[in-house]
């Protein structure tokens, strides 16, 4: 009756593999080297598998569920590693079945490994392992705990599912599912009410971005008749789809990229998110499913680049997003918060980078900023673990009592603030030689603005957390376990080194790989003029110096929290100068800009969802109004839409089309 | 005729509803003459054993031709088996549901009663599947209302049930009569009750005044079935009824039902109004020329249940809202008429079978048990029932529409459908789109109750066997067809032509 034969064939040809595979000896598998890419299909499942045990017997396991968590993803780290490593040396495998046919419509699906699939599977499964451990000291004695642990498996699942997808279709499916693993997890601590409020916020939000690339992706298919990377960009190249639906398809699938990396005007849910457990807020809301949307135009580079408007609609946004989110950043005080403006901007810069054509500066800072954001969360969450507050108001000297996380955030910040050496310095150089030879001026000089108060702000946040007296009333203070602090040193090692793969110094490995075989993506390397980089270091500079004045040397002074400042009996007049006249113009200016720009958010974007909500739940309101519970209302309605109906067929005599 | 004519009619195609025909009859003669005091859920028992079986007999005519006897009135197509096979499957779920229906006020006295008005109305919407001829379609769709009026009021002192029995006897009064009178402007105009030959003569139409008088006619009909869709603005009797019956027979008016409203409407509306010229012979078809009409009321119905839904704080209310805009998505799928409309409408109502009729397994048991059905009894189900909680979550993001579920395929089909149609219906695909990110509000608000909130108090549940079955089924199937869909398109696609047997 069903068609089952089909069926029984996949079941068959799976059993065969198995058995094949466990009666070859063993040294041909060692000679065949397993054929890792082949089997990068198994990569997500093992998280999947991790989040099913985690279902069934997590509750018997208790603490003992991070074990298997942790075992699963290092299980697809390995796989990933040996995966990319592979890939440095063969081609891209492609591999894919039909998967729903519906008349004429051939829908498939199947996994590809090319070179940015690959490097992601690397970042994701590495981020997740890493914070997979890390959560095992942080969320020790959660009476959740397993449940926590089976949430990150199918968030893991889901992402790793995402970036080995074929076509865009499949990356849809894991999109939504990453989504749903973000929902969960930043709506764990589920008796807070804000928690709640920003789980749901964030899934909302991401969805209306969402709906922007299903119309994108389904006008695709229209043009395309296929949901393939590959069929599409040969569609492209071949002229095949208009320039106008090229635009069109490019800005719809980018207002999904808008919504998942938090840019501008889909930001808002992202800092919210932070009401989330610390780990996830590394591993979701910095290091992976954040970058998804620097990923999804990455992948889909080739239609950004056949339409100039679409170019320039990402760069903007970007830029713009860039600069917005790190003068927000200026006047926070939650050290989450700070962090998640400053992640808000750091995906700007990658999407300036994208839309300015920089390829491989955006990846790259992709790549970066995953290891030295998620270390930076990481080194706040045992902050946060050490004294029980996020309000950087209520910290200070906590340099000479958290021995290993201090010097660690350290290392993040000076990466992030692009302090040259450090990997951050490296990718954000890249971005601005991108931006300025891609002919934007304009978003050069913001990105460079940008730069300035990222390393300004990073470093207010570092000074006010670490250095100082302690201006909270904490009395244990006490270094993380060591289950917290050895991932944050993995990340710290990787936040200094990870730049040097692609360097204007020692060549641009990374960028050479990512663009070969693949002529359209650009070059591996942009050059640009020299200046560039001696500018980016020194504002980047003119940034750290500046916090130090205003929040290192000031912390000094007795009645700080006053605000006024012991100016008189600084040692230097000079140096009071120089503070008051920053105090007095650029601070100030920023400092208004910034209150502007909070503003904007506040009252006009949150204003507008606002508004759209408060329509719809006012029709809703009014529909349930209508519905009296009378039963003559009903049927008077029902007969005056059939008089409508009528008298509207009568009026235009039936050809109203 | 005479009687030997009579034997040698192919009755054999009648075998499903001979089989829930005989064991109506046999079930009413056991409830009469069975002691007082015996459990009455053997005889529901009986009808599951028996639906399956009609399932079987159905499944077994599948590949078949075409058979028709009395002149059309009954007749077996590709159509016709198709749907009566989502028919008899939603059927038997809901008899698995009403078995295990224990309210605290009871309804045991009507125990049986419950059990074969169930099959009966089962047996009606069967027949309108396989119906070619206007008379046996509105039999059907009587033999359909009639039993389920006396389901939605079969908690005698239940003053809920008996307003809810009261309000959709009233309105579906209303909407017989206007399809009523639709149809017989179509009987006056073409001297015939049987569609095909309706077709036949009104392909040639050219009066402007009988095309006038058909497009009346047309709309009428719409609206009259309108209302078994529940379809907005006709859709106003749905939530105050869905309240007040019992659960089991909420899930049937919301699933089974619906179904049957369905049927009617493709196979009146495309088989009549499909054909009918509006200028002579090869002029553009009366169905084609009112699609915007459709196309408005679709909207309409999508707008208006995902909207009002969100404001509701009764559980049966908001399902009853959920599943007008479900009803308005499929009549997206019927307005755009693409080739693939028949496995589009088809899947998505699959889909929605298993979605719902697990999400009202899991309502029956929590609302039961809480003895009210407020959306708050679900705060907590997690910590409760972790089961329970899980099942819930895949069926409420099945029903929003999520991919990796069968509501996500389902939504895809109807929304490509849109697109690809001839001139393409982009406003509608829109409004869907738009219409389901309203929707994922209020599923998502139950996501949040059962997952985000602490639970009132924390016994536990005993999950009856029958809500088992159901469960295993929807959430099983609402996975499968969702990582798997060609499961089920391949089985329609190899074995069932629809569109070549419709108008055989």
């Amino acid at each position: 009756m069903v068609n089952l034969t089909k069926l029984y064939a996949v079941g068959g040809q799976i059993t065969r593999i198995v058995h094949e595979w466990c009666l070859t000896p063993i040294d041909t598998h060692l000679k065949r080297g397993f054929d890792k890419m082949e089997n990068a299909w198994l990569i997500p499942l093992f998280p999947l598998l991790s989040f099913l045990l985690l279902l069934l017997i997590g509750k018997r396991l208790k603490e003992a569920s991070a074990y298997v968590g942790i075992l699963m993803t290092l299980a697809s780290l390995v796989f990933s590693i040996l995966v990319l490593l592979e890939r440095f040396s063969e081609p891209t495998y492609l591999y894919r079945f039909d998967w729903l046919t519906i008349g004429e419509m051939h829908l498939t699906a199947g996994f590809e490994v090319n070179q940015l699939n690959a490097l992601m599977l690397f970042i994701v499964s590495l981020v997740s392992f890493l914070v997979h451990t890390y959560s095992k000291g942080y969320m020790h004695g959660d009476e959740r705990f397993h449940v926590f642990y089976a949430y990150l498996g199918l968030f893991t699942f889901a992402m790793l599912g995402l970036v080995i997808s074929p076509n865009i279709l499949q990356t849809y499916i894991f999109w939504e599912l990453v989504g749903l693993g973000s929902f969960l997890l930043i709506g764990f601590y589920y008796y807070k009410e804000e928690a709640k409020a920003a789980a749901k916020k964030a899934f909302i939000m991401t969805r209306i971005g969402d709906v922007g690339l299903l119309i994108g992706m389904i006008l695709l298919f229209w043009q395309t008749n296929s949901f393939e990377y590959s069929e599409i960009f040969k569609a492209v190249e071949a002229g095949a789809i208009s320039n106008t639906m090229i635009t069109l398809t490019a800005i719809l699938i980018f207002i999904g990229a808008i919504g998942k990396s938090g840019q501008f005007p889909l930001h808002t849910w992202l800092p919210d998110a932070m009401e989330g457990p610390t780990p996830v807020s590394a591993l979701i809301h910095a290091a992976t499913m954040v970058a998804a949307g620097v990923y999804l135009v990455a992948a889909l580079f080739p239609l950004f680049l056949a339409s100039k408007t679409a170019l320039m609609t990402v760069a903007v946004i970007g830029g713009f997003t860039a600069i917005f989110a790190a003068s927000i950043g200026l006047v926070q005080t939650d050290i989450k918060r700070v962090l998640a403006y400053s992640t808000v901007s750091q995906l700007g810069y990658m999407m300036l980078a994208l839309g300015s054509a920089g390829y491989v500066a955006g990846v790259f800072h992709l790549m970066t900023h995953a290891f030295f954001k998620a270390l930076l969360f990481l080194a706040a969450g045992s902050v946060i673990h050490a004294v029980h507050t996020q309000n950087i108001e209520e910290m200070g000297g906590l340099w000479k009592k958290l021995k290993f996380t201090a010097p660690l955030f350290l290392i993040g910040t000076l990466a992030i603030s692009g302090v040259p050496g450090l990997s951050g310095f490296f990718s954000k150089d890249e971005i601005l030689v991108a931006a300025w030879e891609g002919g934007h001026p304009v978003l050069f000089l913001l990105a460079l603005i940008a730069a300035f108060m990222t390393a300004f702000y990073m470093f207010r946040l570092f000074f006010m957390v670490f250095t100082g007296e302690n201006r909270g009333k904490q009395t244990h203070v006490h270094e993380s376990p060591s289950t917290m602090t050895l991932p944050m040193l993995l990340l710290g090692i990787l936040a200094v080194v990870a730049g040097y793969v692609n360097t204007p110094w020692f060549g641009s490995f990374l960028g050479d790989w990512l663009t070969d075989g693949n002529p359209v993506l650009g070059h591996g390397h942009i050059e640009g003029p020299a200046w560039i980089m001696a500018a980016a270091t020194i504002v980047s500079l003119a940034g750290i110096l500046l916090a130090y004045l205003i929040y290192g040397k000031r912390s000094i002074a007795p009645d700080w929290l006053s605000g006024k400042g012991d100016m008189l009996h600084t040692v230097l007049y000079n140096k009071y100068y120089i503070d008051e006249f920053y105090q007095m113009t650029v601070v100030a200016f920023v400092t208004g800009f910034s209150y502007l720009l909070r503003f904007i958010d506040v009252f006009i974007v949150e204003g507008i969802i606002k508004g759209v909500t408060g329509i719809i739940q006012g029709l809703g309101k009014l529909g349930s109004k209508m519905q009296t519970g009378q039963v003559q209302t009903y049927g008077a309605v029902a007969f005056v839409g059939l008089a409508v109906l009528v008298v509207i067929y009568a009026l235009t005599g039936g050809y109203l089309r | 005729m005479s009687l030997e004519s009579f034997q040698q009619l192919n009755w054999s195609i009648m075998t499903p509803e001979f089989l829930i025909l005989g064991v109506i009859a046999i079930l009413v003669l056991m409830d009469l003459f069975m002691p007082k005091h015996m459990d009455r859920k053997m005889i529901g028992w009986i009808g599951i054993v028996a639906i399956l079986a009609a399932m079987v007999a159905t499944a077994s005519m599948v590949g078949g031709p075409v058979e028709s006897i009395l002149h059309d009135t009954f007749r077996i197509d590709s159509f016709a088996l198709a749907f009566k096979l989502l028919l008899l499957g939603g059927g038997a779920l809901v008899l698995f549901l009403a078995v295990s229906y224990e309210p605290k006020d009871g309804v045991e006295r009507y125990q049986a009663e419950f059990y074969y008005l169930f099959m009966t109305a089962l047996l009606g919407a069967m027949l309108m599947t396989s119906s070619g001829d206007l008379i046996t379609l509105y039999i059907g769709l009587e033999l359909l209302s009639i039993p389920s009026y006396i389901l939605a009021g079969i908690r005698k002192f239940h003053s809920q049930s008996n307003e809810s029995a009261m309000k959709y006897v009233i309105n579906g009064s209303i909407s017989s009569a206007i399809t009523l009178f639709g149809m017989s402007y179509v009987y006056g105009l073409t001297g015939t009750t049987n569609l095909l030959d309706m077709a036949s003569k009104l392909a040639t139409l050219s009066d402007s005044n009988h095309v006038y008088l058909l497009t009346l006619a047309f709309l009428m009909i719409v609206v009259g079935l309108g209302f078994k869709l529940a379809a907005a603005p006709f859709h106003m009797w749905a939530p105050d009824v869905y309240q007040g019956a019992p659960t089991p027979v909420t899930a049937f008016l919301s699933v089974v039902s619906k179904t049957a409203g369905f049927v009617i409407v493709i196979r009146i509306l495309l088989t009549v109004f499909g054909f009918a010229a509006t200028d002579g012979q090869g002029s553009i078809p009366i169905l084609y020329n009112m699609q915007n009409y459709l196309a408005v009321i679709a909207a309409a119905t999508m707008i208006i249940g995902n909207v009002v839904a969100l404001k509701q704080t009764d559980i049966k209310r908001l399902f009853a809202y959920s599943s007008i805009a479900h009803a308005g998505y499929l009549l997206v799928a019927f307005t755009a008429l693409t080739p693939n409309m028949f496995y589009s409408i088809w899947f998505y109502l699959l889909a929605y079978l298993l979605m719902n009729l697990g999400a009202f397994a899991i309502i029956q048991v929590v609302t039961e048990k809480a003895g009210s059905t407020k959306i708050t009894e679900f705060a907590g189900l997690y910590r409760r029932s972790p089961v329970l909680a899980v099942s819930m979550g895949i069926l409420l993001i099945s029903l929003a529409g999520f991919p990796g579920t069968a509501g996500f395929i389902g939504k895809l089909n109807i929304f490509l459908g849109a697109l690809y149609a001839e001139p393409g219906h982009y406003l509608l695909a829109s409004i869907m789109i738009a219409a389901t990110v309203v929707s994922y509000f209020y599923y998502f608000g139950i996501m949040t109750q059962i997952f985000f909130r602490p639970a009132a108090d924390n016994s536990k549940f005993n999950i009856p066997f029958g809500i088992v079955v159901v469960l295993l089924v929807a959430v099983v199937g609402s996975v499968l067809f969702g990582i798997l869909p060609n499961i089920a398109f391949d089985f329609l696609q190899n074995n069932l032509d629809i569109i070549a047997d419709f108008f055989k």
